[in-house]
Order: C-alpha cells, then sequence, then structure tokens
C-alpha cells in the first residue's frame, strides 16, 4: 500500500513538475510562442502566390480536378497581361482530400510562406473552416470560393467569400418549384450545406404555400435510396426536388425513373461532365440553380472566358470551374489595385467596389462588407437539354 | 411496404455476396481482412474497363476479373500476410489495412476520381414485381450469392482441398503435421475469397449503377457488419446476415429517413451481438482465439526508459514548441492530439487485451461537450476541457458496458458498431448538437484569460496535455491496476478464476481511454473552431488503432512515435503529391513487416 501510493507521489510530483516548468516557459519565453508569421508578411522576390488548398486525391478529387482547370487557366491570363503589380503570380497547390485534420496541418505551412498573399479552397466548409483560424491569425485573406455556407465567414475579418449565398439559391429554386407544383417531395443529402439549404428552400415553399407532402434526408454514401424514394413517389408529388450533387443526384434520378417507374418532373442534379454522363438520358429535363451557363451567358467576360476555355481544354466550363477561375481573378484585381501583399488584398477586399465578376449578367461586383460575402449575384435556373444544361425558361 | 421489403431483399443479395468472401476469409485464415472492400473495387473497376472502354461482353468480362483478383488474392496472402503468420494476427489485419489504401488510391490513379455508369453487361430494370423494377442483373446475383454458398459449403465439407483448409484454420500446426501444405493452403483460401469479391464487384456495379473507384471502403464495412450479423466464419451465415441487413435497413430507412441510415445499420448489428453474440448463424465456438491476447502480450514488452530518460524526453517536447516554425508547430498539434488519444488505447487495447475500432465515438462525445459548454453555458476552457473528458468517459462507457461479455473479434466489431452509434446520435440529436450543420464559432482555447493564438501556444498546451496522460498511463501500467489488466489481456479466463471480475476492469480501462479520447476531440474542437459529426468518422479510429500497433500496443511511449509516423508521414510525403497515399500504405506494410512486435517494443523472448 506504501509503495503504492509513493508512486502516486513520485506521478503527482512529476505531474507538478510538468506543469510548472511549461508554466514557467510559457511566462517567461512568451516572444517565442508568437509564431514565424508576424515578421513574415511582406514578400521577397519576384513572385507573389496564392495558396490552394483542393482536394487532388480521395472522395472529392473530381471537384479538385475541375477547380485546378480554372485556377490554372486564371493564372495564365493575368500573368500574359502583366502579372500583379509587376510581380508574377503564382499557385501553390496543397492536397488536402479536403479532410480537415490535413487541413489544420497544411494551414500553418501557408501562413508562413511569406509569398503567399491570399488562400483560396477548399471544396467542403468543414475543410475549409479548420484552415480559417490560422489564416484569420496571420492576417491571410481565406477566400472560400467554393463555401456557401452562411457561417463560413463567421470565423473573422479574413475570411471572405464570393460564392452566392446558399440563402438566395434556394430561393430561386423554391420559386421555380411553386411555379410547377402544389405538391412536391424534397430529398436532401444529409450534410453541413444539404441540411441548411433545405431549410432555406422549405421556409421559401411554405411562403410559396407550396405543399411537401414527403421530405427525408439521405447519406452521402447511400447506394440503395429505394427505401426513401419509394415513399416520396407514392406521396404522389406534382415534382421530386433533390437537393444534393452530382453522383448522389444521378443515383436518385436513375432509381426514381429505372427502378421506381417514376414519370412525373424531376428538380435536381450538379452541372458537372459527371452528373450528366452517370445519369445518361434519365437527367433530361432535370431543372437545377447555378450562377453561370457557358452556353447561355450574355455576360461579356464570361464568353470569353468560355472561348478560352475551350481551347485550353477542348470542352465547355461549368459552375465550379468558372467560379476557381473568378476566384483568381478576383484577388489578382484586388493585388493591381492596391499592392500584392496581405494587407492589400484585405484592404482591396474591403474598399474596391468593382471585382469582375464572370457569373449572371453584371460583369462587376463588391462585397458586403458585414457579411464578407458577395450578395449581388442572382442565381439562375439551368435544365438539361439534349444531354446539356442550357437556361431554363419557364 | 411490400415494394420497400423486396428492394430491400435486393439490396440484401448485393450485401450477402460481398459478406460470404468475408466469412471465407476469416473462417479459414482468421484474419480480418480490410482489403476486401477494395478487392471488391478491383472487380468493379476493372468490369467496367474491359465492359465500357473495350466493350467486351459478359464472359470475357467475369474471366478477366477473376484472372486479375486471383492473382492479387494470391499477392496479397504470399506478399504481406503469410510473412506475418502465426505470430499476430492483429499485424495481418493492419497489413490489410495498409494493402487496402493501395488499391483504393491506386484504382484512383489509374482510372481517376469520377463516378461514372457500369456497363450493362446484363439486363438491369428489365423485370417488375410489387411496384419496383429489378433485373436479370439482380436474380442472377441472388442467385449467385446462394450458389456460391452452397458450392463453398460442399467444397469445404467434401472436398480434400476444402478439408484441408478447414483444418490449417483449426490447428495449422496439426495440419501441417498430417501433412498438409499449409502455405499452399492459405494462398488457395485468399484467391477464392479474392475471386469471390471480384465477382461480386460486378454485380455490385450491376446494382449500383454509378460507381466510383473509392466505393470499396464502405462496401466493404457493410459487408463486415452483414458477416457479423450471420455469424464471423459461417458461410451461410454471410448470405442469412446479408439479406437481414438489407430488409432491416430498407424497413428502418422508410421509418426513419437516410438520415438515420447509420443508426439502423449499426444499431441492428449491436442489438444482434447483445442478443447472439456469436451471429445469427455463428457456432458459439467458432472463434477459439483472441486477436491480440498471447500474442502481443507474450512476444512483445514495451521498452522502458529510466526515469531520467522520460525527463529528458518531457523537456525536450515542452522545448519544441519553442523553436518549431509554424507548419512544424501545425502539424505537431495534430500528433500531440492523436497521440493523446493514442496512449489511452494502450490500457484497454494493449493491456487488457481488448481491440477497440471505434474510438472516434469517444473523441466526437469530447469535442461536442467541450464546445457546447464554451459556445452555450460559456464555461472557461480548462474547465470544459476536463469536463470533456469526463463526459466522454461516462457517456462511452454506459454505451459500452454490454459488450464486455463479447469476446474475441466481436469485441472489435461492436466497438466499430458502438463508434458509428455515438456518431450517429450526435447527428440525430439536431436541438443540442445542430446536427449535420455542425458547431462553428467555437472559441480558441484561453488559459487564465490569455487565448492561445498561434500554432505555437496551441502546440505547447497539446504537449502539456500529452505528457500528463503519458504519466498517468505509465503509472497505471505500473501500479496494481495495471497488473490486473495485463492478466486479463494475458488470460481472461484464469482471471475470473483468481476472482477478478473482468467485464468491470475491461469497463475501467476502456473509461480511462474514453476521458482521454474526450481531451483529445476537446483540443481539436477548439484548435479547428468548426466541428461536425462528419470529422469523427471510421478512419479516425482506424487511425488511432493504428498508432498503437505500430509503436507497440502497450507502450505508451511508442504511442507518440507511431502518431510521429502516421500523422507526419502524408505530410513528409508531399513530395510525391501524386501517390502520397500510395506510399503511406507501403510504408504501414514495410513497418508492419519488419518489426511485428512494435517500433517501441520489443520481443520479451531476447530479453
Amino acid at each position: 500500500m506504501t509503495a503504492q501510493w509513493k508512486n502516486w507521489k513520485t506521478a503527482i510530483r512529476s505531474v507538478l513538475a510538468a506543469t510548472a516548468a511549461s508554466a514557467l516557459l510559457t511566462g517567461t519565453a512568451a516572444c517565442g510562442l508568437g509564431g514565424d508569421t508576424a515578421g513574415a508578411a511582406s514578400a521577397q522576390g519576384d513572385t507573389v502566390n496564392i495558396g490552394v488548398l483542393y482536394p487532388k486525391t480521395g472522395q472529392y478529387a473530381e471537384y479538385g480536378r475541375l477547380f485546378k482547370q480554372g485556377l490554372d487557366l486564371a493564372v495564365e491570363e493575368v500573368n500574359e497581361s502583366g502579372g500583379v503589380g509587376g510581380k508574377t503570380l503564382g499557385l501553390k497547390y496543397f492536397d488536402t482530400q479536403s479532410d480537415p485534420k490535413q487541413d489544420a496541418s497544411v494551414a500553418p505551412k501557408l501562413a508562413s510562406d511569406p509569398s503567399v498573399i491570399a488562400v483560396v479552397g477548399d471544396y467542403a466548409s468543414p475543410a475549409s473552416a479548420a484552415a480559417s483560424p490560422t489564416f484569420q491569425q496571420a492576417g491571410l485573406v481565406h477566400y472560400g470560393f467554393n463555401n456557401s455556407s452562411p457561417t463560413f465567414t463567421q470565423t473573422g475579418d479574413h475570411v471572405w467569400s464570393p460564392a452566392i449565398g446558399t440563402d438566395s439559391y434556394e430561393r430561386v429554386y423554391a420559386d421555380a418549384a411553386a411555379k410547377k407544383a402544389k405538391k412536391i417531395s424534397v430529398v436532401y443529402i444529409e450534410n453541413d450545406w444539404g441540411k441548411q439549404a433545405f431549410e432555406y428552400f422549405k421556409e421559401q415553399a411554405a411562403r410559396n404555400g407550396t405543399q411537401i407532402v414527403y421530405e427525408s434526408s439521405y447519406l452521402p454514401d447511400s447506394t440503395d435510396l429505394s427505401p426513401i424514394l419509394i415513399p416520396a413517389r407514392d406521396a404522389d408529388p406534382d415534382l421530386i426536388v433533390n437537393i444534393g450533387y452530382g453522383p448522389d443526384g444521378a443515383l436518385v434520378i436513375n432509381t426514381l425513373r429505372d427502378k421506381l417507374g417514376y414519370t412525373g418532373p424531376f428538380f435536381g442534379g450538379q452541372e458537372t461532365a459527371e452528373f450528366l454522363d452517370v445519369a445518361g438520358k434519365n437527367a433530361e429535363g432535370a431543372v437545377i440553380t447555378g450562377s453561370f451557363s457557358a452556353e447561355g451567358t450574355k455576360n461579356k467576360g464570361a464568353q470569353e472566358f468560355v472561348k478560352a476555355f475551350n481551347e485550353k481544354y477542348g470542352n465547355n466550363p461549368g459552375n465550379f470551374e468558372v467560379t476557381a477561375y473568378q476566384a483568381v481573378k478576383d484577388l489578382a484585381y484586388a493585388a493591381n489595385a492596391t499592392e500584392p501583399t496581405r494587407e492589400g488584398i484585405q484592404k482591396a477586399l474591403q474598399t474596391v467596389k468593382d471585382f469582375p465578376l464572370y457569373q449572371g449578367n453584371e460583369t462587376t461586383f463588391s462585397f458586403d462588407q458585414k457579411t464578407r460575402r458577395a450578395p449581388d449575384i442572382e442565381p439562375i435556373l439551368l435544365v438539361v437539354k439534349d444531354g446539356k444544361f442550357v437556361p431554363y425558361e419557364d | 411496404m411490400i415494394d420497400t421489403l423486396f428492394s430491400g431483399l435486393i439490396h440484401g443479395g448485393a450485401y450477402a455476396l460481398v459478406a460470404v468472401g468475408v466469412s471465407l476469409i476469416f473462417g479459414v485464415t482468421n484474419v480480418v481482412n480490410f482489403a476486401q472492400g477494395s478487392l471488391v473495387a478491383v472487380g468493379m473497376m476493372l468490369a467496367w474497363y474491359c465492359g465500357s472502354v473495350l466493350g467486351w461482353p459478359l464472359i470475357p468480362v467475369v474471366l478477366a476479373v477473376v484472372v486479375v483478383t486471383a492473382a492479387l488474392g494470391w499477392l496479397i496472402n504470399a506478399g504481406v500476410i503469410a510473412p506475418l503468420e502465426g505470430r499476430k494476427p492483429i499485424a495481418a489485419l493492419l497489413a490489410t489495412i495498409g494493402v487496402g489504401q493501395i488499391l483504393d488510391n491506386g484504382l484512383q490513379l489509374i482510372f481517376g476520381a469520377r463516378t461514372r455508369p457500369f456497363p450493362k453487361l446484363l439486363a438491369t430494370s428489365n423485370l417488375q414485381a410489387f411496384g419496383v423494377r429489378f433485373g436479370t442483373s439482380d436474380v442472377v446475383m441472388i442467385v449467385f450469392a446462394v450458389l456460391a454458398m452452397a458450392g463453398l459449403w460442399a467444397f469445404l465439407t467434401y472436398g480434400k482441398a476444402g478439408r484441408a483448409i478447414r483444418a490449417t484454420a483449426q490447428d495449422p500446426q496439426a495440419a501441417l503435421q498430417m501433412g498438409i501444405p499449409v502455405k499452399r493452403i492459405r494462398n488457395l483460401a485468399f484467391v477464392i475469397g479474392a475471386v469471390l469479391s471480384g465477382i461480386a464487384g460486378i454485380f455490385i456495379g450491376l446494382f449500383n449503377a454509378n460507381i466510383n473507384p473509392m466505393n470499396g471502403g464502405s462496401i466493404g464495412l457493410t459487408a463486415f457488419v452483414a458477416a457479423a450479423i450471420g455469424g464471423l466464419g459461417s458461410i451461410p451465415g454471410a448470405v442469412v446476415g446479408g439479406l437481414v441487413l438489407g430488409v432491416v435497413e430498407a424497413l428502418g430507412v422508410f421509418w426513419f429517413g437516410d438520415g438515420a441510415h447509420d443508426l439502423i445499420t449499426f444499431g441492428a448489428l449491436l442489438i444482434i451481438l447483445i442478443t447472439r453474440p456469436q451471429g445469427l448463424l455463428g457456432a458459439s465456438t467458432n472463434v477459439t482465439s483472441e486477436p491480440m491476447t498471447g500474442t502481443f502480450l507474450a512476444g512483445a514488452r514495451p521498452i522502458r526508459l529510466p526515469w531520467w530518460g522520460n525527463l529528458v524526453l518531457a523537456l525536450a517536447a515542452l522545448a519544441t514548441p519553442f523553436i518549431f516554425s509554424d507548419y512544424l508547430a501545425g502539424i505537431g498539434t495534430q500528433i500531440a492530439v492523436y497521440a493523446i488519444a493514442a496512449v489511452g488505447l494502450t490500457l484497454i487495447s494493449g493491456s487488457a487485451g481488448q481491440t477497440i475500432l471505434g474510438l472516434a465515438g469517444p473523441v466526437a462525445l469530447g469535442a461536442y461537450a467541450s464546445a457546447l459548454l464554451t459556445t452555450q453555458l460559456h464555461w472557461p476552457f480548462l474547465v470544459a476541457l476536463l469536463c470533456a473528458g469526463i463526459i466522454a468517459a461516462i457517456c462511452a462507457c454506459v454505451l459500452t458496458f454490454p459488450a464486455w461479455k463479447l469476446s474475441g473479434h466481436y469485441v472489435a466489431i461492436a466497438t466499430i458498431g458502438l463508434g458509428a452509434v455515438m456518431v450517429a446520435l450526435i447527428r440525430v440529436a439536431e436541438p443540442l448538437t445542430h446536427g449535420s450543420l455542425g458547431i462553428t464559432g467555437i472559441p480558441f482555447p484561453t488559459i487564465f484569460g490569455s487565448p492561445l493564438n498561434t500554432p505555437q501556444k496551441i502546440y505547447l498546451l497539446d504537449v502539456a496535455v500529452l505528457i500528463a496522460a503519458l504519466v498517468i498511463v505509465m503509472r497505471i501500467q505500473r501500479a496494481h491496476l495495471g497488473h490486473v489488466f495485463d492478466a486479463i489481456g494475458s488470460d481472461q479466463e484464469a482471471s475470473e478464476a483468481i476472482g477478478v471480475r473482468t467485464g468491470a476492469y475491461k469497463a475501467l480501462a476502456y473509461a480511462i481511454a474514453a476521458f482521454l479520447a474526450g481531451l483529445a476531440g476537446s483540443l481539436l474542437a477548439h484548435q479547428y473552431t468548426y466541428i461536425d459529426p462528419t470529422i469523427f468518422n471510421s478512419n479516425m479510429s482506424l487511425l488511432i488503432l493504428t498508432i498503437i500497433v505500430l509503436g507497440g500496443m502497450n507502450s505508451p511511449l511508442g504511442a507518440v512515435l507511431g502518431s510521429i509516423i502516421l500523422i507526419g508521414a502524408p505530410e513528409l510525403l508531399r513530395v510525391v503529391p501524386e501517390a502520397r497515399i500510395l506510399a503511406y500504405g507501403a510504408l504501414l506494410i514495410i513497418v508492419i513487416m519488419f518489426r511485428p512486435q512494435g517500433l517501441f517494443a520489443r520481443n520479451a523472448t531476447k530479453g
């Protein structure tokens, strides 16, 4: 007994010693813990970089590939027209698999690299949000061009998103549904985005007097959705709405048409070649929201972008490519309006009123300084016609 | 209703087919093959390539899949599993994880990440019953599953090679003495299991209609659940388990929505394990050997440093935050947090010998507890940190209590289910936890009023907590309590015989592990400032277990070393971005091959 007590006494003593030591170290050498970002904010050399957090591998790799096409094209164009403030603009890519653990690990590396003047990405909000606090501390702009979640920018004043808010998208979507149907069934993806999108959709549907006769979420990796689509079909709706991504959207429509014999109208899917390919002819007539249509855009800058994109990659860009492209263009514009430094970018986002815009019909936009989001872009509706997404006229 | 049942039955057929392969390999080699799902994905992608790109009809496609998966099965056994034979089943399990990673990421490198339509090698959706359309493919799939089951059963019961397989499974040494070529027989079992998986891949592809090279992981996990429900090692059980799981999922999802999918799948698993611990059709004597006892403990002892060695290490660790760059400190925080969770695991999985594959559950509980206490009730960080550990320990302990009467591999399976259920409950408890929306705006850790707002400061805090965790766990290991844990791990029956209440001690060891996991979760939440249920997935559980196996099961310092390697390696491997995760899998296998007892442990026999 006494021997054990002795053991414990030693244990307690060593814990105390360790705590005391760490407290002492913290107290005396706190300056050493200030991080190496403080004095590193100004870049030396001829190249400044935009850091990119993106999924090159893993389950979201397809989006990473689309992003990279848009980003690469934008950087080429920026450098052809003289770079930023006399310096060459580069991209520093970091594969995170859109995994929060890897975002948190890599964020300090970007923050401490003096050549990095802003960061774009990641694909999913949880991953982006794991990196934001580090950039906020380092006074480095985190430009989450794909993060439409309204809470994304709340981390701090250096976190911005030009993505159209989920609320505007879903308002437009619910209005379009209301024009088509009185009774609807809705299935949506069970993640932070899908949940939020459905809440906005439901609010607007209630305002419009649209009756939701069946609703269910589904997990992103579910492979058989018959158990929720059977009751969705049997509720006898005028329209079935799916709020989700591409692969799951294809699964929903394929199950409805091929397995359950549903022939009514369908809202859902995603503007990617992947969705069109997987859903095949079932995709015909599917309606989604977007911010951009390569076929139908009347925006002159966007038309030039479509042309350049086609020359480089041999196919039309979609919403993922255009948002990535615009992110680099916006940041380059910001750097040219002020100076190609971290402070310059932040200052420009706060003051410049005419950032280039390639979505919607307007050609410029400015940020809402309270929410740090781009408020003015009106979402558009797209429909699949002859295997392509074209603007939807209702 | 009947249409839902019917569609569930068809989906169950798909589960059953893969589960048969899982059960076969487990039954004859006693290896839980985590690469099984990846082999299914290999079959699926190869069939896609031959069918879609080359335009081959069904028969040549099947032949190609059989040839390739047979070769892979042989390669996996001869190259990775056989060298670890007879020593550590848990090491073999980890090696299969490495193989799975290589296969999954290899497929993605070769075929690209896109989801794509599967070629219609057999007619799909051409028949109709009960308002649900199905295809010739589904009929052939279920018939094939039943035939495969019957054929395997007949082969194992009457065939010469089949009986040799069973003899090898029961006692490799005795089999060897009776003149059975054990090596060849094991190769044969792996080849059969791999071929079955490959063919299953074709049918799953036809059933799912759209496929992705990364599908393997979730297919493997569900098949594993189906096999466990039916009774691991029982081939008819695998078919029954698959069908039961398909129907239960369909009905559960029909009533509660697909958002509760995980809760239904893993809830069903737990209920069946608690009421029938050996599964629906498993014989109660089926699992004869514990996955870890008598292997790691008898074979390895942790390397212990003298007291001054520990002190020097602790001081060195505490000094690193002052010299590390932001990037190193950022990686350091992740290493330290995972090490804290892993250090706790050395008590329950190392000493007490219970494989815990669901530690992400307590990590999530701690993260949510701390996040809610600080954002809703505005408690100070340090109090919330401590409470996070306590809440995680209590909740996890209550939920896990029924699992301790299980034995062998079933404990590991039950903890997979429990980890998933804890996270699923957090997802469902929406008014409290915001469900899938996650919690944003979690404050940075604040110590006595000053926020820790640089990577270095957070890293220092993490290191301090890690050192405290190490001290606690090392003291427990040397105390009487630690010896009791060791005794349970070495021989549970003998411990019971001398009056040790093993269930209660296992629960206590798990509570300590859950407490430390809760601390890790809290630290993670306050560093990320955002959490949602997707962060705490089965990969996190797997990673924590891998860390301690790599370091040495019952070696707390080994857990730190394992964490440095497993968290640090993906960062170091950024020099080869294309094949980063591929190289990671290879590294894992190499380490296991060369130091199966763990990096920071030595073979007891060698002194």
